[in-house]
């Protein structure tokens, strides 16, 4: 016999953690509300008949967000022979409301009153026999992190689904959560659980320090998220991690990798020589391969360390403070707060920021989100960077955090333009986040967030960047007809399709020859393969550049299409071609129109100088090139200086007009409740 | 009557009334946010809020913090 059971409850009580525990797999966990956004399906661990079901966290099933939705369907129309409901002890009266709903479903339900461990330590009490009378289902007491009433909780759950169900669905739940009631009826029945729950509470719970509501959480909270301290000590924390994952511990993680890859270039020069392999292969092993992945591998130490510090700030529940303290700032340009996690996310790769957008609940706060996260450049872009740096600009240092100041820019500025069009019209969504208790972050967990973010990346340059370079030496090394090697490049497969498409950029200034619109194009591969098509086509063409066109092939590279990985995410958020066409056709507009005028305006300004001289790039000297070029100290002072300044000024003009809101909003309120007396 | 956004960091009170009437009224509903119920201040940034409400913390922006009424 198959049995299924649910597990729902509120959002970040611990129920994927349950899951977990219940599978033996290893979803997602996080000190954040939302993490769980799409149900998952597991099997028991000893027995693979039972299945059981991971709903994303809710507080009610009347539908307000995304994830209430999927959790209500799901319920009615799949109807699992047991819900396991998980409530977190702590917080027990917000909880026992969605208790109540689920209840009215007809589907039996187990009590899981988790966190148990943290009741004991404060001292509190719940008395499970009573909980379990007054609400008619059984309580099981639980702590899904430390391992406690798991068994208990299964078997009490297997015995009820083996008993014949005969509740049925309430059809009060059914107009409720379909919207059907008026208002007065759906207020008369929201305020009767409330009291039932209240009632039920007062019976069950004892709590030691009844009057103590200042825990240690709110302590931290008054100074993290203090009104003077909040902005500071948030720019402290992310500059120190900048520093240690980039600048210091990130940069000496670079050499050990480059000499391992040399070490694997030298061996596999040596095996593949001493069994007489051909000259063509052995290249397209050396360079073709382990040459390109290497370029790439080189940024994996850094972004793990960054990842590392992310999902430290992300599990001692930091990061959902961050969001409310960004939220002020982000709303002026019609984003939400809820905006940067993704794009903080963003600045190691896009993909993982693009899906952290999961948890914006207003559609077009997160569409906006989708659409903005790639513009931040994120590990993949550096090395683009970083190599016409070191090859146009290597005595103007101001270049790379110029980049990042024009990504940052862009992502207001197009918020800005964005939000008066029609697709993103009206007032932002209001900001309502449940902010998780702070927590010690464990070091298991950490670790393990830390490499799930970096499998993804290391995954990339394993599968389809390896792919991709092999297939790039091919096409550079073929021409329709056969091999023709390096010595004939101009006849390749590759060089044609450059000439072919060339003419559309030769109003950006780099259309000239085939290679630069080629390696535009292949950076949809991944934007690592932009230098590594340089890498390998300019040892035999000569590339040229000028310093403005080199600045618009970076802006290019920075605002165009990302890469097919990042277009997928982009893709699966959406949930539909036409607006991740219209999310690529806007990057893509954005990146062409800024080439373009960099082309023009620069090619006026500097005409006749050495600024607009094309030179050839000497691409030897690429091997010195280091993403220490862009992201130097300087870049991340010019960022937090350039933040400080903003968030200033927006301080500033909002003192100034709050005296004026005051009056406004005592002014609505008082004709509020006049017009409700009226009635 | 006034807005919560009269209360200062550190402040308590019991909710009056929730104004606007839509379905973010049901999400705070579904928080918590409810007729009688005692709301306390944590921190304040600008009028924008984190409230203690039934043991649970919340943030708000001020859009919303001006819709509960103490």
């Amino acid at each position: 016999m198959k049995i299924k059971i649910a597990l729902a409850g509120n959002p970040n009580c611990g129920k994927t953690t349950m899951f977990n525990e219940m599978t033996g797999s290893s979803q997602y966990v996080g000190n954040w509300p939302g993490v769980t956004v799409e149900k998952k399906e597991g099997k028991l661990k000893n027995n693979k008949e039972i299945e059981i079901i991971d709903l994303p966290g809710i507080y009610s099933l009347s539908p307000y967000t995304l994830e209430e939705t999927i959790t209500r369907d799901y319920l009615v129309k799949e109807r699992p022979d047991v819900i396991i409901n998980i409530i977190d002890a702590t917080n027990i009266e917000r909880n026992l409301y969605l208790t109540t709903q689920l209840l009215e479903t007809g589907i039996p339900v187990i009590l899981a009153v988790n966190m148990i461990d943290v009741i004991n330590k404060r001292g509190d009490q719940i008395n499970l026999e009573v909980l379990s009378n007054e609400l008619g289902c059984t309580a099981v007491a639980t702590s899904a992190v430390k391992g406690i009433g798991l068994e208990e909780l299964i078997s009490k759950a297997l015995d009820t689904a083996k008993k014949e169900n005969t509740k049925k669905v309430s059809p009060m739940f059914m107009s409720e959560a379909y919207g059907r009631l008026s208002e007065e009826e759906e207020e008369q029945i929201i305020s009767n659980r409330y009291e039932l729950v209240q009632q039920i509470v007062e019976k069950a719970v004892v709590k030691k320090n009844f009057n103590k509501i200042d825990t240690t959480s709110d302590k931290i909270d008054k100074v993290l998220t203090n009104r003077w301290l909040a902005l500071p000590i948030f720019f402290v924390i992310l500059w120190a991690i900048y520093y240690v994952s980039i600048v210091s511990v990130g940069d000496a993680t670079i050499g050990w990798v480059e000499n391992l890859f040399a070490l694997l270039q030298e061996g596999a020069h040596s095996l593949f020589s001493g069994l007489g392999a051909s000259a063509w292969a052995m290249d397209l092993i050396e360079n073709g391969i382990i040459g390109s992945i290497g370029a790439i591998f080189i940024y994996v130490p850094q972004l793990m360390i960054l990842f590392f510090f992310l999902s430290l700030l992300e599990d001692s529940g930091y990061m959902a403070r961050v969001a409310f303290i960004m939220d002020r700032l982000f709303r002026k340009f019609g984003l939400s707060g809820k905006s940067f996690i993704p794009m903080l996310i963003g600045t190691g790769c896009s993909i993982p920021g693009i899906m952290a957008s999961r948890t914006i609940e207003n559609e077009r706060d997160r569409k906006m989100t989708i659409m903005l996260t790639p513009f931040i450049p994120c590990g993949a872009k550096l090395p683009v960077f970083a190599m016409f740096i070191s090859l146009l600009f290597a005595d103007h240092t101001w270049i790379g955090p110029t980049i990042y100041l024009i990504a940052i820019a862009a992502v207001i500025f197009s918020g800005i333009i964005l939000k008066k069009t029609k697709l993103f019209a009206g007032d932002p969504a209001p900001f309502v986040m449940e902010l998780p208790t702070y927590k010690l972050p464990r070091l298991k967990g950490v670790v393990i967030h830390m490499w799930d973010k970096a499998k993804s990346f290391i995954k990339k340059a394993g599968t389809i960047i390896f792919a991709a370079c092999a297939i790039l030496w091919l096409l550079q090394n073929f021409s329709f007809s056969g091999y023709v090697g390096p010595d004939a490049i101009d006849q390749s497969i590759l060089a044609q399709f450059g000439n072919a498409v060339k003419w559309i950029f030769i109003p950006l200034g780099f259309g000239d020859s085939w290679a630069a619109p080629v390696a535009a194009i292949t950076g949809l591969i991944a934007k690592e393969v932009v230098v590594a098509t340089f890498a390998s086509v300019g040892s035999t063409v000569p590339i040229v550049f000028s310093q403005v066109t080199g600045f618009g092939f970076m802006l290019f590279t920075l605002f165009a299409a990302p890469c097919f990985a990042a277009i997928g995410a982009m893709k699966r958020e959406f949930g539909n071609w036409k607006w991740t066409f219209f999310a690529i056709g806007y990057q893509t507009g954005l990146a062409y129109v800024m080439a373009l005028l960099v082309n023009l305006i620069g090619g006026l300004i500097f005409k006749g100088t050495d600024v607009v001289k094309k030179v050839s790039l000497d691409i030897g000297l690429m091997e010195q090139a280091s993403e220490g070029d862009v992201v130097s100290f300087n870049i991340v002072y010019a960022i937090f200086i350039a933040i400080i300044v903003i968030g200033l000024i927006i301080g500033i003009a909002s003192k100034i007009r709050s005296s004026k809101d005051y009056a406004s909003v005592s002014k609505a309120v008082a004709s509020e409740s006049v017009a409700s007396e009226e009635n | 009557m006034m807005p919560l956004t009269f209360l200062k960091a550190g402040e308590q009170s019991t909710i009056k009334r929730i104004l606007d009437v839509n379905d973010t009224k049901k999400f705070l509903e579904s928080l918590g946010f409810v007729v009688g119920s005692t709301v306390t201040v944590v921190s304040k940034i600008g009028d924008n809020m984190i409230l203690n409400i039934k043991d649970s913390r919340i943030a708000l922006d001020k859009d919303m913090a001006r819709k509960i009424v103490i």
